[in-house]
C-alpha cells in the first residue's frame, strides 16, 4: 500500500461510508417491510423520524461517492510517479487487476447516487414521503454496489506495489492494441463525430423543448443516456487525440494532468453532471402523478432538463473549442 | 376541526425515567369554540397543547387538523403550520429585554418575509385594538403584567392564526386582569377563533367564554374508556 493522503482519505472514507449505509440499510429494509402511513403506530411513526436520519447519512455517504470518483482518478493520477512505465493514471490502473473494475464501478455508483440524491430531493419536497419506499429499494439495491467498490478499492490500494513495471497510456490506449479502449479508438473520425454532434442536438433539443413544453420527458432522458454513452467514445475516439495533438494518443486519463489546464475534469464535470440530471428527468416520470408532488415535480424536471441541457451545451462547447484550436487535422483518419 | 386519535407521549422511552405523560387520549376539539384542558400539575395538559401545536410529535396516534393529518408531516411542512395556524400564548411572557413591546409583537412574522411595513402596520393596528398603543414603543421590560399580556396576544396574532392556542395564560395575573384577558379572548372567539386553552384556573374554566372543559388527569381524560 502506498502511504498518498488521498489513497488514506479514499480508503479512511470508503470504509465509514461502508458503516453509514450498513447502519442505513437495516432501517431502509424495515421502511420497506413495515411502513404504513395510515397507522399510528409507535413503529410508524418511529419510522418517520428515522426516515431524516437515513436520508441524512445516505445523502452524505452519496455525496461523498460524487467526489470520490473524481478524488480516485486523481489519486491514481497523482501516484503514476511510483510505478515504472506509469505516465498517468491509466498506467497506475493498470498496476494490479483491481483498479479498471474499481473505475467502472465507481462510474456506475457516481451515476446511481447521483440519481438518488434527486430522488431523495425530490421527496423531500411531498408532504407525505411520496418516495421513501422507492428510494428505500433503490438504496437497498446500491448497498452491495457500495460495498464491492470498497472492497475492489480496497484491495487495489492494499495491493499496489511500487517496484511493479506497469503500462503507460500510450501503449494501453494507442491504435496499434486491441484492448477494448484502443478499439474504440479504431472508429473513423468523420462518422464518430457525426454520431457525437447528432446526439448531442438532439438531447439538447429534446431537453430544451421539455423544459420548456414539458413534453417528451422519456426521449430527452433516453437522448441523455445516448448522449453520455456516444460522449465517452468520443472522448476516445477523437475528442483525447485532438487535445494532445497526437492521431495515436486516445488517453481518457492525460486530459486531467496540468500540461493540459486539467481540461478533463471540466469535461467529465460537464458531462456527468448533464447525464445525472438527464436520467433522473426519466426516472422522476412516474411519479408525476402522485398527489404531494403532482404541483412541484413536473415544474422540478423542467428545471432538471434545463441543467442537464445547459451542462451538455458547455460540455460540447468545451470540446468544440478545443477541436477548432488544435493544429491536429484528423479527418480521413 | 382537530381531531386526536389514541395519542401516547413517552418521554425518555425505554429509560429507567421512563414517563407516560399522555397515555391513549382520543379527543375532537371543534373550531370556532374556547375549549378548556383542565387538571392538576402533571396530568397532561401542557404536553396534549405541545403536539397540537406542532411543538412536539407524539409518540404514537395521529392528529388531524382541518382535515390534514399533521403528526407524519416532515418538519418543514410543521413550521410552516406553526407560522400560519397557531398563535401561541405562553405561562411566561417570553419577552425579549431590550427590544420594544412592538417589536416582540412582530417577530413572529418576519420568517414569512412580509414587507416590513406592512408589519409594522398590522402590529400598530392590534396595538390600538388591544388598548396598548401608547405603550408599543416601550421597553418590554418596562411593561406592566398586564401590559405584557396583551402584547403576547398581539404577537400571537401577528400572522392572523384561526387558532389560539395559551398555556396557563391568567397564571401570573391578578383577578382583574384575568378578568380582562377572558374577555379579550371572549372577543377573538367572536372573530371565529377557535381558542385552546389549558388551565387548572377556576376564573378560566368556570368563564361564560369557555364552551367545554376537558378534565385531564395522569395523562388521560376524565371519565373516558379505557
Amino acid at each position: 500500500m502506498i502511504f498518498h493522503p488521498t489513497v488514506m482519505a479514499l480508503f479512511a472514507g470508503s470504509i465509514l461510508v461502508s458503516f453509514m449505509i450498513l447502519y442505513s440499510a437495516s432501517y431502509a429494509f424495515l421502511i420497506l417491510r413495515k411502513w404504513d402511513l395510515q397507522s399510528g403506530s409507535e413503529l410508524q411513526l418511529n419510522l418517520e423520524r428515522k426516515t431524516y436520519l437515513i436520508s441524512t447519512l445516505i445523502g452524505y455517504a452519496f455525496a461523498f461517492e460524487l467526489l470520490s470518483f473524481f478524488l480516485y482518478v486523481f489519486t491514481a493520477d497523482q501516484i503514476h510517479t511510483f510505478f515504472v512505465g506509469a505516465m498517468c493514471a491509466a498506467g497506475s490502473l493498470y498496476a494490479n487487476d483491481y483498479g479498471y473494475p474499481t473505475l467502472i464501478l465507481k462510474l456506475v455508483n457516481f451515476l446511481l447516487a447521483g440519481i438518488w440524491l434527486v430522488l431523495n430531493y425530490v421527496d423531500n419536497r411531498g408532504y407525505d414521503y411520496p418516495l421513501v419506499k422507492t428510494k428505500c429499494l433503490f438504496f437497498l439495491l446500491l448497498v452491495p454496489l457500495i460495498l464491492l467498490e470498497t472492497f475492489l478499492q480496497g484491495n487495489y490500494f492494499l495491493r499496489l506495489n511500487p517496484n511493479i513495471i506497469t503500462s503507460c497510456c500510450g501503449t494501453l490506449f494507442s491504435t496499434e492494441t486491441f484492448v477494448l479502449p484502443s478499439a474504440i479508438g479504431f472508429f473513423p473520425s468523420i462518422p464518430a463525430k457525426a454520431a457525437f454532434y447528432v446526439t448531442l442536438l438532439l438531447t439538447v433539443g429534446s431537453g430544451s423543448f421539455y423544459s420548456l413544453k414539458g413534453k417528451g420527458g422519456y426521449l430527452f432522458s433516453a437522448a441523455s443516456a445516448l448522449a453520455f454513452a456516444v460522449s465517452v467514445l468520443a472522448i476516445f475516439s477523437f475528442i483525447s487525440p485532438y487535445i494532445y495533438e497526437l492521431p495515436t494518443h486516445h488517453c481518457p486519463f492525460c486530459i486531467l494532468q496540468k500540461e493540459y489546464g486539467y481540461i478533463g475534469y471540466l469535461i467529465y464535470v460537464t458531462l456527468l453532471g448533464g447525464a445525472i440530471a438527464g436520467l433522473s428527468v426519466g426516472v422522476l416520470m412516474p411519479f408525476r402523478k402522485i398527489k404531494s408532488l403532482s404541483e412541484i415535480l413536473p415544474l422540478f424536471q423542467r428545471r432538471l432538463a434545463m441543467a442537464s441541457s445547459t451542462l451538455f451545451l458547455v460540455f460540447t462547447a468545451i470540446v468544440t473549442v478545443r477541436i477548432l484550436l488544435s493544429d491536429l487535422i484528423l479527418e480521413g483518419y | 376541526m382537530i381531531e386526536l386519535r389514541d395519542i401516547r407521549k413517552v418521554f425518555n422511552s425505554g429509560k429507567p425515567n421512563e414517563f407516560a405523560a399522555v397515555q391513549g387520549i382520543s379527543l375532537s376539539i371543534e373550531a370556532g369554540k374556547a375549549t378548556v384542558l383542565n387538571g392538576p400539575s402533571g396530568s397532561g395538559k401542557t404536553t396534549l397543547l405541545s403536539l397540537i401545536g406542532c411543538m412536539a410529535r407524539p409518540t404514537a396516534g395521529r392528529i388531524r387538523l382541518f382535515e390534514r393529518e399533521i403528526t407524519s408531516l416532515p418538519e418543514r411542512f410543521l413550521t410552516e403550520i406553526r407560522r400560519q395556524t397557531f398563535g401561541f400564548i405562553f405561562q411566561q411572557f417570553n419577552l425579549i429585554k431590550g427590544i420594544t413591546a412592538l417589536e416582540n409583537a412582530m417577530l413572529p412574522a418576519y420568517p414569512l418575509g412580509e414587507k416590513f411595513s406592512s408589519i409594522k402596520k398590522r402590529g400598530l393596528h392590534l396595538f390600538e385594538l388591544f388598548n396598548i398603543a401608547s405603550k408599543a414603543y416601550s421597553k418590554a421590560e418596562w411593561l406592566s403584567g398586564g401590559e405584557a399580556q396583551r402584547v403576547t396576544i398581539v404577537r400571537a396574532l401577528m400572522n392572523n392564526p384561526s387558532v389560539i392556542i395559551a398555556d396557563e395564560p391568567t397564571a401570573h395575573l391578578d383577578t382583574k386582569l384575568s378578568l380582562e384577558f377572558m374577555d379579550i379572548l371572549g372577543k377573538l372567539k367572536e372573530d371565529g377563533k377557535t381558542l385552546l386553552l389549558a388551565s387548572h384556573d377556576p376564573l378560566v374554566y368556570e368563564s361564560g367564554v369557555v364552551d367545554r372543559v376537558v378534565n385531564l388527569r395522569d395523562g388521560r381524560i376524565e371519565g373516558a374508556e379505557e
